[in-house]
């Protein structure tokens, strides 16, 4: 399949973000509260903790059995394509987000995402999407091209 | 002169050099310099554009 290193690299990147958040999320939103309990910092640092371990043992794993390899043109460019979605989605969720602020504050709406857990599980979510879409944009421009 | 071989002369990956002849990837005017002269012949002998 010609996968180079990066290639490799991004999947594993890509899983390990949908595993890890991706259960973390389900349980924060599972019970289809948009309000749901804040976590305590510790875990917050332990799930985290787990992303860079699981990261970091996939990385060792795919660099013992390919050369490791240093970016060039192609890489850069793809790169920056990625960068640019994902900055416009989290943009977009951004001002979504100060929106509803606004419009909580203005129209004493209370709704459940601005509050404080709702805002801290939304703007996590938020992230984490415009993670996954930077991975699968190099991935597709890798595939497809550029 | 394989794929690797010519990346390693050129500074790119192999994987580049494979998308640049699969049509996936236009490379810049400076990669595309130093493939023509690694084939010591013009550039417009390497590179066409449809």
């Amino acid at each position: 399949m010609n996968m180079s290193y990066k290639e490799k690299s991004l999947i594993a990147s890509l899983g390990v973000t949908l595993l890890l958040f991706g259960w973390y999320l389900y349980g924060a939103f599972s019970n289809l509260s948009l309000n749901p309990e804040l976590p305590g910092f510790i875990e917050i640092i332990i799930l985290i903790v787990w992303v860079v371990v699981l990261e970091s043992i996939i990385q060792s794993v795919l660099a013992i059995k390919d050369k490791l390899q240093l970016e060039d043109e192609r890489d850069k460019l793809i790169e920056k394509i990625s960068y640019r979605y994902s900055y416009g989605f989290l943009s977009v969720c951004i001002w979504f987000l100060m929106v509803q602020i606004l419009l909580d504050t203005r129209f004493d709406n209370h709704l459940m995402l601005t509050t404080p857990y709702g805002m801290f599980h939304f703007l996590l979510l938020f992230f984490v999407l415009s993670e996954v879409i930077r991975f699968g944009t190099q991935l597709y421009y890798y595939r497809k091209g550029v | 002169m394989s794929q690797q071989t010519l990346a390693d002369k050129v500074g790119v990956t192999r994987q580049t050099i494979f998308a640049i002849e699969k049509d996936k990837y236009s490379p810049s005017l400076e990669v595309a310099f130093k493939i023509s002269n690694v084939f010591k012949t013009p550039l417009e002998d390497v590179f066409t554009y449809d």
